[in-house]
Parts: C-alpha cells; sequence; structure tokens
C-alpha cells in the first residue's frame, strides 16, 4: 500500500486488550485519513454521542496519507467528542510526532477505556507497549517528554499532557516536540480521565511512495513555489504569524478587553515587528517545514517557543496587557502545564468584563499583566479562582449570571479577529463544527490580506458559498494531514497532486471537494445528534447590538441572518441546518 | 501635524524603508505619487514590495487610507492630502 500504513489498532486502556481495525480502500479513498477517517472511526464506533470523560470514550490519534512524506507532513490529529464544547473535535499539531508515529508502523491508534493507573502507551515498530507512569505523574509536559526520551531514546517523538490534563481542565491540551500544541478543544483533558500522561513514537518504516520519481519533482516544485510565495517563503518567516497583530489593528478589528474595542493602542508593543527585534532568539520549523513560522523565544529569566498571533492576543489586547514579557510568560507557563493558550486568555478577559460589571468578586482586573502566570497556573491546579477560570468562558459568564459576556461559539472561544469588521469570518465563527474556530474557513485571507482573491469585508453577498468552500479544502488538508499555511502557496489542484503522487489513486480535485463537504457534513451530523441546531450556529450579542465608536470597522455590526440561510442552502442542508436527505445521499452517508 | 500626511510602515517594508514612518507635507496628491515621495523621505527603497514592474498593487500588498483600503477606492489613483494617515504593509498571512 502506498501513502497509508495499511493499520490501525484499537486498544483499551481497561484491560490492555488491542484489535486492528480492519478499514478498508473505500474508507480511506473517501475520507483519506487524518481529521476525515478520524471523525469517521469516532462517529461509526459512537452513532450516538457519550459523555467525553466516559471510560467508554475513544480518543483517536491520527495521521494521514501524506504524512512523513512531502513538505510540512510531520503533523497530527487526535479526534474526540470536545468535553468543553460537546461538538465532535479535532484537535491538530506540528512538530515531528505524526511522522514519528507513522514511522512506527500505524495510521492511527484508537484508545478507549481507562487505566487503573498512570500510563503512558510507548508505540515502536508496530507495537504498543502499555508502560508506568506513575512517576511522570504531576510533572509539567516538558519534564515529562525528557523524562520518557530519558527512558526510550532521544528519538522518540512524545505527546504528553501536563497537570492541567490530569486535572481534566476543560480545555487542556496536548504537548508534543516540546512546545508544539494540539490546543483547542480539551483533548488533553481526556487523556487525563484515561489515565494517560503520554504517547511515545519511534521507528524506520517508510512510507511507500507510488510515483518516485514524480514525488522528487514535485519536491522540489512545491520548494520553489512556497520560495516564491511572499508569505511563505518571506513574512512567515522573518516576522512570524504576529505580523497580523498591526495588520488586525488597523483594520479596527483587533479584539480588545474582551471584544469592546477593536483598536488596541499598544499593538505595536506586541507586535511581530517588536517580537523579533526584542525577544527572538530564533526562527522555528516543524518536519519537513521550509516556512519555520515558530519562534523559539527568551525573556529576562526564562526561554521558550512562542507567543504566536492568537497567543499574544489572548494574553494581551484581549486582557488590556501590553507586556510582551508578561504575555510570552503566561504562553510558556500554558506549554508547560498543557493548556490551549486562546481559551485560556480569553476566559482570564470573560472573567475581568464579569469582574467589571460586579457580576463576580474575583478579583481580575484590565491590564493586570502581573498576575498572568499565577492565574495560568491557578487553572492548571484548579485553585482559587482558578476553578472557575477552568471552567472555560461559556460556563464560567453563565454560572455569574451574565452568559452573554463569553465571547465563544458553542462553547468555544473566538480568537482574535473581531466579526465585526470582517461578514465571511463571522459566518465561519458561526457554523464551525467545532465552535469559535478562525481555522475551519480562514476568510481572513481574502477578507483582509486579499488572498488568494481580494474581497470587501463588509459585504455578505457570496461570502456563504465561500465559506463552505474554504471549509471544505480546509477539511482536506487536515485529513492528508499537511499544515494550513501551505494554502498561502499552492491550492487544491496542488494536494491532488501531491495525493495521487504518493498513494497512486488518481484524486482529482473535484472529488477531493466532495471529500471535504463529506467530511464537514459527517461532523454536521454528529452535532446534530449531540443537540446542536441552528440556534447554534450563532455569535455572542454583542456583535450584532453594539458598535465600536472608533477605528475603521466602527459602526457595524455582523449580519449573519441572511448568510446562514444562504449557507444552509449552498450545504443542502434545511432550515435548522440538518442535511437534507439528498445530500446525504449524494455524498454517501 | 494636520498639515501633513502621516505614512507608517509595517512588516517587512519597515525594514526596507528603515523606519516605522514618515511625514509628508502636502496639499493633495494620488496615494502612488505619495508612495514616490515616502520612498525619498524614508531613504531606504521599498516600492518594488508593492508595486509590480508595471506600477500596479501586488497581490497580499495591503494600503490603508484612514483605515480604508484602497482596492475599494480608486486604488493607487486615490487621493490623499494633509491630515491623512497611510498604513502600509507588504504581503503578509497567520493565523
Amino acid at each position: 500500500m502506498n501513502g497509508w500504513m495499511g493499520k490501525i489498532v484499537k486498544l483499551d486502556l481497561g484491560t490492555g486488550a488491542r484489535e486492528t481495525v480492519e478499514v478498508g480502500d473505500a474508507l480511506r479513498r473517501r475520507y483519506l485519513g487524518g481529521r476525515g477517517l478520524g471523525v469517521r472511526l469516532y462517529c461509526d464506533l459512537f452513532p450516538r454521542p457519550v459523555d467525553p470523560f466516559a471510560d467508554e470514550n475513544a480518543l483517536i490519534f491520527m495521521t494521514g496519507p501524506l504524512t512523513g512524506t512531502l513538505m510540512t507532513s510531520g503533523r497530527y490529529q487526535i479526534v474526540s467528542r470536545s468535553p468543553l464544547t460537546g461538538t465532535i473535535c479535532d484537535s491538530s499539531s506540528g512538530g515531528a510526532f505524526g511522522a514519528a508515529f507513522k514511522a512506527a508502523g500505524l495510521d492511527g491508534l484508537i484508545v478507549t477505556g481507562r487505566a487503573p493507573a498512570p500510563v503512558y502507551l510507548a508505540v515502536r515498530d508496530g507495537a504498543i507497549e502499555i508502560r508506568d507512569a506513575a512517576g511522570l505523574w504531576g510533572l509539567d509536559t516538558q519534564r515529562t517528554q525528557k523524562a520518557i526520551q530519558a527512558d526510550l531514546g532521544a528519538k522518540a517523538s512524545v505527546a504528553s499532557i501536563g497537570p492541567a490534563g490530569e486535572n481534566r481542565v476543560l480545555f487542556a491540551a496536548v504537548m508534543n516536540d516540546k512546545d508544539r500544541a494540539a490546543g483547542r478543544g480539551g483533548m488533553g483533558a481526556i487523556m487525563g480521565a484515561k489515565n494517560l500522561k503520554a504517547i511515545a513514537a519511534a521507528g524506520s518504516a517508510p512510507v511507500a511512495i507510488a510515483d518516485p520519481a514524480g514525488y522528487k519533482d514535485l519536491s522540489s516544485r512545491l520548494d520553489r513555489m512556497v520560495d516564491k510565495n511572499p508569505v511563505t517563503g518571506k513574512s512567515l518567516q522573518v516576522l512570524g504569524t504576529s505580523v497580523l497583530v498591526n495588520i488586525i489593528n488597523a483594520h479596527g478589528m483587533f479584539p480588545t478587553e474582551n471584544f469592546r474595542r477593536g483598536v488596541f493602542n499598544d499593538a505595536e508593543g506586541t507586535s511581530g515587528e517588536k517580537i523579533a527585534e526584542s525577544i527572538l532568539q530564533r526562527q522555528s520549523a516543524c518536519y519537513k517545514c521550509p516556512i519555520g513560522c515558530g519562534r523559539t523565544t527568551k525573556t529576562k529569566d526564562r526561554s521558550g517557543e512562542g507567543p504566536e498571533y492568537e497567543t499574544v492576543w489572548a494574553f494581551g489586547a484581549h486582557l488590556g496587557v501590553s507586556d510582551l514579557t508578561a504575555i510570552t510568560e503566561a504562553n510558556y507557563a500554558c506549554n508547560e502545564l498543557g493548556l490551549d493558550t486562546i481559551t485560556m486568555g480569553s476566559t482570564i478577559g470573560c472573567g475581568m468584563e464579569l469582574c467589571e460589571v460586579g457580576a463576580w468578586d474575583g478579583g481580575l482586573r484590565w491590564g493586570d499583566a502581573g498576575k498572568l502566570r499565577d492565574l495560568v497556573t491557578e487553572t492548571a491546579y484548579k485553585r482559587g479562582i482558578g476553578a472557575d477560570l477552568a471552567l472555560g468562558s461559556k460556563r464560567l459568564a453563565a454560572k455569574h449570571g451574565r452568559p452573554e459576556l463569553a465571547m465563544q461559539v458553542k462553547g468555544l472561544e473566538i480568537p482574535a479577529y473581531d466579526p465585526r469588521g470582517a461578514q465571511g469570518m463571522a459566518l465561519s465563527f458561526a457554523t464551525s463544527n467545532r465552535g469559535g474556530c478562525h481555522m475551519r474557513a480562514y476568510l481572513i485571507a481574502p477578507e483582509i490580506l486579499g488572498h488568494p482573491v481580494f474581497l470587501d469585508r463588509f459585504t455578505t453577498a457570496g461570502k456563504a458559498e465561500l465559506v463552505a468552500l474554504f471549509q471544505d479544502v480546509s477539511a482536506v488538508v487536515d485529513s492528508s494531514v499537511l499544515c494550513r499555511f501551505l494554502q498561502f502557496a499552492v491550492g487544491i489542484s496542488t494536494f491532488a497532486e501531491m495525493l495521487r503522487t504518493v498513494t497512486g489513486l488518481d484524486f482529482g480535485d473535484e472529488e477531493l471537494m466532495t471529500t471535504g463537504r463529506r467530511i464537514y457534513t459527517l461532523e454536521r451530523l454528529f452535532n446534530n445528534r449531540a443537540g446542536f441546531g441552528r440556534g447554534d450556529d450563532s455569535l455572542p450579542p454583542r456583535f450584532s447590538t453594539e458598535e465600536f465608536q472608533t477605528g475603521s470597522s466602527r459602526h457595524r455590526r455582523v449580519r449573519l441572518d441572511g448568510m446562514l440561510d444562504e449557507y444552509y442552502s449552498v450545504r443542502g442542508w434545511d432550515g435548522e441546518g440538518r442535511p437534507l436527505p439528498r445530500t446525504l445521499a449524494e455524498l454517501g452517508l | 501635524m494636520a498639515e501633513t500626511i502621516q505614512v507608517k510602515f509595517y512588516g517587512l517594508l519597515r525594514r526596507r524603508a528603515g523606519r516605522a514612518s514618515v511625514e509628508i507635507a502636502a496639499e493633495g496628491l494620488t496615494v502612488l505619487d505619495l508612495l514616490r515621495r515616502a520612498e525619498e523621505a524614508a531613504g531606504g527603497r521599498f516600492l518594488d514590495e508593492l508595486l509590480d514592474p508595471g506600477q500596479g498593487l501586488l497581490a497580499g500588498t495591503i494600503i490603508l487610507v484612514n483605515g480604508d483600503n484602497v482596492r475599494l477606492k480608486e486604488g493607487l489613483a486615490t487621493r490623499v492630502g494633509a491630515g491623512d494617515r497611510v498604513d502600509l504593509f507588504s504581503p503578509a498571512g497567520g493565523g
């Protein structure tokens, strides 16, 4: 078999029993791998949604047919039902873990059950060993990874949780290869619930390539395309993702103090430009990545990875904080303790507003940079007000009687783009299958960055079709599995060529777009069964009732209803957001 | 500085220009003329980051006049005058 390793194992941590899951050629072709195949396998296991923390729940680690092959292919996906949102969730991470996992001989691993005591898994050369992790429980992610590498050798790539995951914080991350995060949706909390501290992978199994000559030629062409593109070949390398700070701020849509303003006066001091001339030590790159958007940084007292754009915002403008050192060290703390920086920062901001309006006596106030690291630590251990912050913004705001102050969709916090500044992005947030996420359909590309074409950000016409299209392409890339930043340089035809070259199957553009649509619709079906419908495809009321008074997004509101109707129509869903029978038939669902 | 046009450089453009901003004294002119004046004033050459050889706006570049993208106005022919603020960005991405 070319591309795939042809082996997916299901392991019950409670009994130690393992079985090979027969997937078959047809299913691989229709769902690829990564997110798509992971969601398919999850939905087959659980036609009815289960409690994410139930022993029977599954946590699925997946690679894809392109993992470990062409550029940016070190990534992997974790699929389950999110404890934070209750939706289907896939959480993606870079580094080299995906490639190492596949080199160990597996396409995927389905983990069910709960170990009677803390364990970690060593996946090596096709074998899975359950190892005692009693001595690792309580360690942060960095120490855990080092300790496991001391046991298994430095070549082992390790994905682990920190104390936040052990304590089932609802937005606990899985961290791998030091500081790469599968951040969103709380997959780390599910590992904690299963007494699973880490998975380590090592091996030397090669991925069989269908067309070696074509592969070599394609590799060279990809190198040239990425190098020639000003975003992947230059901007991301030199300035990282935080180059967006000044751009989004200049568009008056840089969410400030829990989305109450769109311009942060101190943005410049937390920008990618500022990071490059102050704390940056060097750029860092994932497996086979010529871009290298990562930032290895150093403050006076500490060093580590980050911050990237979303984190700069979450601990910066969102909280009224302009102290780059405090932002960076809060990021380091999240990496060490295993927390999603976006939800962490956003929840603190929600808490600050709750305190300001007198709904909560949590003692939080805007701009309090000195407290950030402690707040992150208290959250990971659910101590003091950290016990409340560990709920995430939706539950926190509801607990204190002001649910409208949580800036979330379906329970997942909205990242660093105020939807009043880009109508397409607003629809993308509202219809995202995993909640307030910018990665399902990054409409910022056309609406702000002019890629691949420039669109007026304040209009709604045609945006529904575009959001659906972007969602479908993203699902294909997440299932292949590749880095989404590659999309700045190449389009669906190139992704199809990559898949053809590696697998030998005649994937075409049209088939892949249908595949993306099938995956998105399958995720939607799961969410429907979990109780999500039209009412959940919405944004907090702030975005449709309050206007900014300054900045270039002033006097704007989100106009969602019309776009939503159009979106459902484009998708072939009914007025409540349920896929129609004919749509399911077309997609073979 | 109401008599001048404030031009701000961001991203890689700032490195090329060698500074973060310049003030251009002018009654009124097009964005294209402003860019040329700004390059002279900045000292560092940066126009090739924004314009193609035919003097068109390169894909992915962003020019904002008081926060509004010139692509939704008259492009490089958009007129600017004293008191305006012009933000210049070379192609960028992230997420």
